[in-house]
């Protein structure tokens, strides 16, 4: 969820006009990280894979931002401001609909980029990470004991439980402690930065998953049929 | 605990946009007051009744006489002219009257700083000169420009609130007192000095090995003039009991018996002489039988009147007094007398006291009945005023130019050009002398050198100025808070200076002094430590003591009451009175001089300047009581007004004012730290806080009274090495090279005193989740591993700002013709890639990307008709600003300022550190999927090893750490004032109860699961948030790799430097290290095959390396082909040939013949062996080249090195 769910994210600025405080390639930084809507993601390529020379629609998607400040006074551009060649990949906006702040200007600074977003996963730049955070846990009790908890006075009063706990019941400390036990249940919590919404983070991910799951699988069986190789049962596969 | 003082963000965001008039951070213009009040003062009234010191000064310049040698009837000498200087002034820095075209005439630091020129305002200075008895002319002189300190009285930033000072291009909060020179800022140092007009009491061996008779005994005082300049003296002790008062005068020292001194006072008898010393301790054999000695030594000179003695003096002294021709010994003498004994007091009764006073404590510590003072204490310390220094410079410079003119005036008078009553004359002759003041000053702040012709009472001549880096912003303060204890001090073997007194309890920091070799002799003020800088008026307090019980003058033996302590005021005896009644006095003084401050105050409340009640007492006055004590330090009531001593303030208890302490006083206070110290009727006195020990830049590691105290020492070096932010004002600087941090925060966890100071407003790192954990190896030794998407999101990065000066003028004389011109020519114009990146200016776009090699501005050379292109060397990066540097008084642009941008984003091996001194390179950029993570999903910025802590004992990091944690997830500012928390109530149970409301673990830890296998670990990890800081060495510029590159010309041995391209040295150290392991291929490798790998003919007959030599070929060339002519087959045309392209040859042609051979051009060469005389033994040998240079160097020794060759 975190490295491998592909989003939009600018990744090109063409610079025509910067006269604003802030240099280019921090500007560019900044318009990097802005989110954008990615719930078409899908129907784009990536740009490795694609056809075209430097990118096309694609593979990408164009973005212009032209602001000039010519009252006095400061004047805020936010990302909400950033003109989209494609509807469904747009700026991330909150509740009042700007978005986040861009830069500001005074008087007489003007601003004048022609961004392109390409697909891409967190892998490569944190900027195409849809995810804030993902919170994971499992055995919230310590059933297992896969940890030693730290106490001076009590482990009870020094380690608050988690909201997981509510779901699971803790082992009778009584009980014998059985050392075959596994994790069965895990736990997470998803937050976005709002280029996805979360349930679909975690379908695609467990799409990327499964699909890592079947490449792997097919690699394997394909080693494993002796078309080529006949006692390849006794030979290390990874030899 | 008191809650924090909180972010203050959308406060400091109101005043950031709309500026006013007031400071913001009053206390952090407080930091440079020492320097800007010194300054101030040469030029204002710094007291109330007390005139500007320049005046003062100029007064003791005094004038020149010269006699024209025509005699006439009047006088032998001929006709007299007098002249002198006075109202030397100073104007506000301002354009030059050549300069028409400028509306606005006054010239501001900014411009300064870009061009590159000094921040000077005008000196000017009236000369007097008066011949014979005539009336007295005058005439206006200039002294030149002198550099003007910033935010001073002559300063058009003076007075200026932030909204001004940011239309000025300053920092709002801009605190001056600095020199721009040459568009550096520079910084007269702070000097620890010796306390003025105090006795001081030295044993010191040197002093026994001065001539025949000394011994190690002497007493010395450093008088300071109402100028504040100084002259010290000393008197020693003779082993055949007379005192020799020694001083020096231009450089020179001489020894004048003190007995003759005395008598040259008020021609003292006697009895006098011996009644003021002996004072009321007439039963004391040891001093008397003393001063009987010294007055029987005193014998020896026959001098018995004050004329005698007077004339005596001035016979001797006549020659390097420089005094007028006309003048009498006597006169000589009395000069001699007001310029150099005691020249802090006027009357020369005074200084008879205090000479007998001098003699007193001298004997005092021979007999030990009292003990030396040790002159490494700040009591007996005090400050070189920058302002003072350079007051003592110019009045020297005026002096010089008064003896100039007299110089000048004495060989025309030689060569009978001198004609006194013609004023053209006189007016060329007063232009003819150079009086550029402001140029000496300026070589001054330069140089830091002092040029200096009496040596103005000063221990070193170099060292003076420093450049206020702006690293960052602790730094910069740092500069004006630093001060040094002398640069002789430096070299000295012993260690006893570097000491930290108690002494220095709150006026020095404990902890901001460097490691390393000026440990403990550059310390630095403690943060609320003022020095005093008001000349005060006195004459009231003389009126109280008396009243209060005083009995003034000497007292007489005829009391014989031993008890009896002298009062002095400001090195002046005002009387004498019982320790009893000295108490009382101290007390009351004390009283007194807290209601003055009350009543000033509420006057001031008021706004009324009704008639001033009570006493005129300084509320700086020190009041330092020594008490009696048996072989401690000599007794009496000692008071201090002046200027230039270390006071703070403290609250005294029983009125609960704050009060001033001086640290000659605070020795002998009862000073509580805290509630608890407080003994009822014995503690006078408390602090305000204990954080008031500490300097600003100590002040602010977080929690640092949890630390180990070395550990702070390294903070406060590396919190002055960060690469953070030093101003606002980036665009409006041309600095060398500045540092930016783009990503910089407020720490979330900070001392109250951070927001005093408005370092807010100059972040110096960012806010780092850290987790305390060995993950995977890449965070051993000090090593710390990064978080990739923090990276990525902007964590540490760092801007590189460098400044070029591009200056046409250099290719010229001064005077040609201009003959370049910045601007591209036709013959350059159809050139895509220079016209993409330089205008028709000739100047680069701003914004255009540059890597080392392209073109970066352009010149038409006039005289080859050309456009010659200048290519752009150094890292990558962006031209940032293109500044057009020129004056009015310029017709065409010569100068331009090219400001470059370097993207410094965080890479593997920069350094970062935590304010704990806990430094550490980051070894790894570790993707985010990797990092191990928290139950919530958080993953840390960055990972340290446990190994940090344990032999370090950082538990401040720890507090830290929980600290910031807390206040992250409850979304406040925590204080981490040091000092707050107690064994009772403990800062982990404070902030353990913060982290439990917020539903974590009461200590700061959490479990964690692994980045790899989604483990749970094993136990559970530290994790907090902790200020992090990015220290300004980055591998950058450090980096330094060579495959192949320059070699020294004459060793043929790569060169070293990383500029240059020049290789690592493998020393004897290493050497030895692959010897002990045997690595022999390797070793040939590096320290010969990679070096100066050569191939050398050797005559194997004589062993000589240097014997074969080549000569044309003789006539049987036909046969040099043939075997036997030469052995081995080699050839002289591998000469000059590297090792490899020998090796090449050779292989390609294994029989190879000298008549191929034509390498030189000439024709076929032969090789002979010089002292053989023949090419038998000739044979070809690998040798590291400077092998070869050493057979020559011995050679030229008269020393064979012989090879034996098999």
């Amino acid at each position: 969820m975190i490295a491998e769910v592909p989003t939009m994210a600018i990744d090109m600025v063409l610079f025509n006009e910067n006269t604003s405080v802030l240099a280019d390639e921090f500007f560019a930084h900044r318009l990097g990280l802005v989110p954008l809507v990615s719930t078409s993601v899908d129907q784009f390529k990536y740009s490795r894979d694609c056809t075209c020379g430097e990118y096309c629609k694609e593979c990408s998607v164009e973005f212009t931002l032209h602001v000039k400040c010519t009252e006095p006074g400061t004047r805020v551009v936010h990302s909400s401001e950033l003109i989209s060649s494609n509807k469904d990949v747009v700026p991330v906006v909150d509740d009042n609909g700007r978005g986040v702040i861009l830069l500001k200007l005074s008087k007489g600074q003007e601003i004048n980029v022609h961004c392109v977003a390409k697909k891409g996963v967190a892998k490569e730049h944190a900027k195409w990470s849809p995810c804030a955070a993902v919170g994971f846990e499992y055995d919230p009790h310590n059933n297992l004991k896969h940890l030693d908890y730290w106490f001076e006075k009590g482990i009870k009063e020094e380690w608050p439980l988690s909201k997981n706990a509510e779901e699971e019941t803790e082992n009778d400390p009584s009980a014998p402690f059985d050392y075959n036990a596994e994790p069965t249940t895990f736990y997470f919590n998803v937050e976005t930065i709002g280029s996805l919404d979360p349930q679909a983070v975690v379908i695609k991910a467990t799409r990327v998953l499964q699909e890592k799951l079947g490449a792997l699988q097919m690699a394997l069986e394909e080693d494993q049929h002796p078309d080529t190789n006949a006692n390849m049962d006794e030979a290390d596969p990874w030899v | 605990m008191a809650p924090a003082s909180g972010f203050r963000t959308l406060e400091r965001q109101r005043k950031a946009v709309s500026p006013g008039k007031e400071q913001e951070y009053p206390e952090a213009q407080n930091l440079t007051a020492p320097h800007i009040e010194s300054f101030n003062s040469i030029w204002e009234p710094a007291g109330p009744r007390t005139p500007a010191l320049v005046e003062l000064a100029m007064e003791l310049v005094g004038e020149q006489v010269v006699f024209d040698g025509k005699a006439n009837v009047d006088s032998p000498r001929g006709t007299k002219i007098a002249f002198w200087v006075d109202r030397l002034r100073l104007d506000h820095p301002a354009l030059s009257s050549r300069e028409t075209r400028s509306a606005n005439r006054l010239v501001y630091p900014t411009e300064c700083r870009q061009r590159g020129i000094s921040y000077r305002g005008r000196l000017a200075g009236v000369l007097h000169y008066r011949v014979d008895d005539g009336s007295e002319q005058t005439e206006e002189r200039n002294f030149g420009q002198l550099p003007v300190m910033v935010r001073s009285n002559r300063c058009n930033l003076q007075n200026m609130g932030p909204a001004d000072l940011i239309r000025q291009h300053e920092e709002p909060g801009e605190m001056g007192g600095y020199f721009i020179v040459n568009g550096n800022e520079k910084v007269v140092r702070l000097l620890i000095a010796q306390r003025r007009n105090h006795v001081l009491a030295i044993q010191r061996p040197s002093y026994g090995s001065r001539g025949p008779g000394f011994t190690p005994f002497a007493t010395q005082i450093r008088c300071v003039r109402k100028d504040q300049t100084s002259q010290t003296i000393t008197m020693h002790y003779l082993s055949t009991g007379s005192l020799l008062l020694r001083f020096s005068l231009r450089k020179q020292e001489y020894m004048v018996p003190v007995t003759l001194v005395m008598r040259a006072l008020v021609g003292a008898t006697d009895r006098e002489i011996f009644e003021s010393i002996v004072g009321g301790d007439a039963d004391n054999i040891f001093v008397r039988d003393r001063v009987e000695l010294l007055l029987r030594a005193g014998k020896e000179y026959s001098v018995y009147t004050r004329e005698q003695a007077l004339a005596y003096l001035g016979d001797k002294f006549r020659v390097v007094m420089y005094a007028a021709d006309d003048a009498t010994n006597v006169d000589i003498g009395r000069l001699l007398l007001d310029r150099m004994v005691m020249v802090h007091l006027d009357d020369h009764r005074d200084k008879l006291n205090m000479v007998a006073h001098m003699a007193r404590k001298l004997y005092a510590v021979v007999s030990g009945e009292c003990r030396e003072d040790n002159p490494d204490a700040q009591q007996m310390q005090e400050v070189y005023m920058p302002g003072h220094l350079y007051l003592a410079l110019i009045k020297e410079r005026v002096e010089d130019y008064l003896l100039a003119i007299r110089a000048e005036l004495g060989k025309d008078a030689r060569n009978g050009k001198i004609d006194l009553f013609n004023n053209r004359y006189l007016s060329k002759l007063f232009g003819r002398v150079s009086g550029d003041i402001g140029q000496k000053a300026q070589y001054f702040l330069a140089t830091g050198n002092l040029v200096t012709r009496t040596g103005l009472d000063m221990q070193q001549m170099s060292g003076y100025t420093i450049l206020a880096e702006k690293l960052n912003y602790l730094r910069y303060l740092s500069h004006f808070r630093c001060i040094h204890r002398g640069a002789f001090f430096a070299e000295l073997k012993t260690t006893g200076v570097r000491k930290l007194l108690p002494e220095g309890w709150g006026f020095l920091c404990p902890v901001h002094t460097p490691d390393g070799s000026p440990c403990g002799l550059l310390n630095h003020l403690a943060h609320k430590c003022r020095l005093t800088c008001v000349v005060e008026e006195t004459t009231d307090v003389e009126n109280v003591l008396v009243r209060l019980g005083v009995a003034p003058g000497m007292p007489s033996p005829a009391l014989h009451d031993a008890e009896l302590l002298t009062v002095q005021l400001d090195g002046r005896i005002v009387g004498y009175c019982s320790e009893r009644v000295a108490h009382r006095i101290a007390q009351q003084l004390r009283v007194l001089k807290l209601q003055q401050q009350k009543q000033q105050q509420k006057q001031q409340q008021d706004a009324q300047a009704g008639p001033r009640e009570g006493f005129g007492i300084p509320f700086n006055m020190e009041i330092g009581l020594v008490p009696r004590s048996t072989g401690g330090q000599l007794p009496g009531l000692f008071l201090f007004t002046t200027p230039a001593r270390f006071v703070r303030p403290v609250t005294h208890l029983a009125t609960q004012q704050m009060d001033h302490v001086g640290s000659f006083e605070q020795v002998y206070m009862e000073i509580a730290c805290l509630d608890e110290d407080v003994r009822p009727g014995v503690t006078t006195h408390q602090e305000v806080v204990p954080t008031n020990i500490l300097s600003a830049v100590a002040n602010l590691t977080p929690f640092c009274d949890f630390n180990q105290s070395p550990r702070n020492m390294y903070q406060c070096q590396m919190g002055k090495q960060t690469m953070g932010t030093p101003m606002q004002s980036y665009p409006y600087r041309t600095d060398n090279k500045l540092y930016r941090l783009q990503t910089g925060q407020t720490p979330i966890c900070r001392p109250r005193i951070y927001d005093a100071y408005g370092v807010d407003g100059y972040p110096n790192g960012a806010n780092a989740v850290v987790a305390v954990i060995s993950y995977t190896g890449y965070d051993m030794e000090d090593a710390m591993i990064l978080n990739k998407s923090g990276y990525e999101r902007g964590f540490g990065y760092g801007t590189i700002y460098k400044t070029e000066y591009i200056d046409l003028g250099k290719f010229r004389k001064s005077g040609d013709p201009v003959t370049m011109h910045f601007g591209i020519g036709r013959d350059m114009l159809a050139n895509e890639s220079i016209m993409d990146r330089i205008d028709v200016d000739g100047l680069p776009f701003p914004g255009v990307r540059v890597q080392s090699g392209d073109a970066l501005y352009a010149v038409i050379d006039d005289v080859r008709g050309r456009t010659k292109v200048f290519k752009y060397k150094g890292e990558n990066g962006y031209v940032e600003t293109v500044r057009l540097l020129a004056s009015g008084l310029e017709d065409e642009l010569q100068v331009v300022a090219l400001t470059f941008r370097i993207p410094r984003s965080p890479d593997i091996g920069d350094k970062f550190s935590s304010r704990h001194g806990q430094k550490g390179v980051c070894s790894q950029k570790f993707p985010a999927v990797d990092m191990p993570f928290t139950e919530s999903g958080m993953q840390p910025d960055v990972i340290i090893n446990p190994h940090a802590f344990p032999s370090r004992m950082t538990i401040g990091m720890f507090v830290e750490s929980i600290a910031a944690k807390a206040g992250a997830l409850h979304g406040v500012c925590q204080d981490a004032t040091p000092f707050q928390f107690t064994e009772a109530n403990t800062a982990a149970d404070y902030f353990g109860e913060q982290l439990r409301q917020a539903g974590y673990n009461y200590h700061g830890s959490e479990p964690m699961y692994s980045g790899v296998t989604g483990q749970e670990m094993r136990a559970d990890i530290y994790i907090g948030v902790v200020y992090y800081q990015r220290l300004r060495h980055m591998v950058g510029d450090k980096y330094q790799v060579r495959t192949t590159g320059p070699i020294n010309p004459l060793t043929l041995q790569p060169v070293k430097g990383r500029k240059r391209g020049g290789g690592i040295r493998l020393g004897e150290m290493e050497r030895d290290a692959l010897i002990a392991h045997g690595a022999a291929y390797f070793l040939q490798d590096r320290l010969m095959n990679c070096s100066d790998y050569s191939l050398a003919y050797v005559c194997r007959k004589c062993g000589s390396v240097l014997a074969p030599i080549a000569v044309p070929a003789t006539s049987h060339v036909v046969d040099l082909g043939a075997p036997g002519s030469r052995a081995n087959g080699n050839d002289v045309r591998f000469a000059g040939l590297s090792a490899t392209e020998a090796r090449a040859i050779m292989a390609s042609s294994p029989t190879v013949t000298s008549s191929s051979a034509v390498p030189m051009g000439k024709g076929p060469l032969d090789l002979v062996c010089r002292l053989c005389d023949d090419a038998e033994g000739i044979t070809m040998v690998a040798l590291p080249y400077v092998f070869r240079y050493l057979a020559t160097e011995l050679m030229s020794m008269n020393m064979k090195v012989t090879l034996d060759v098999k």
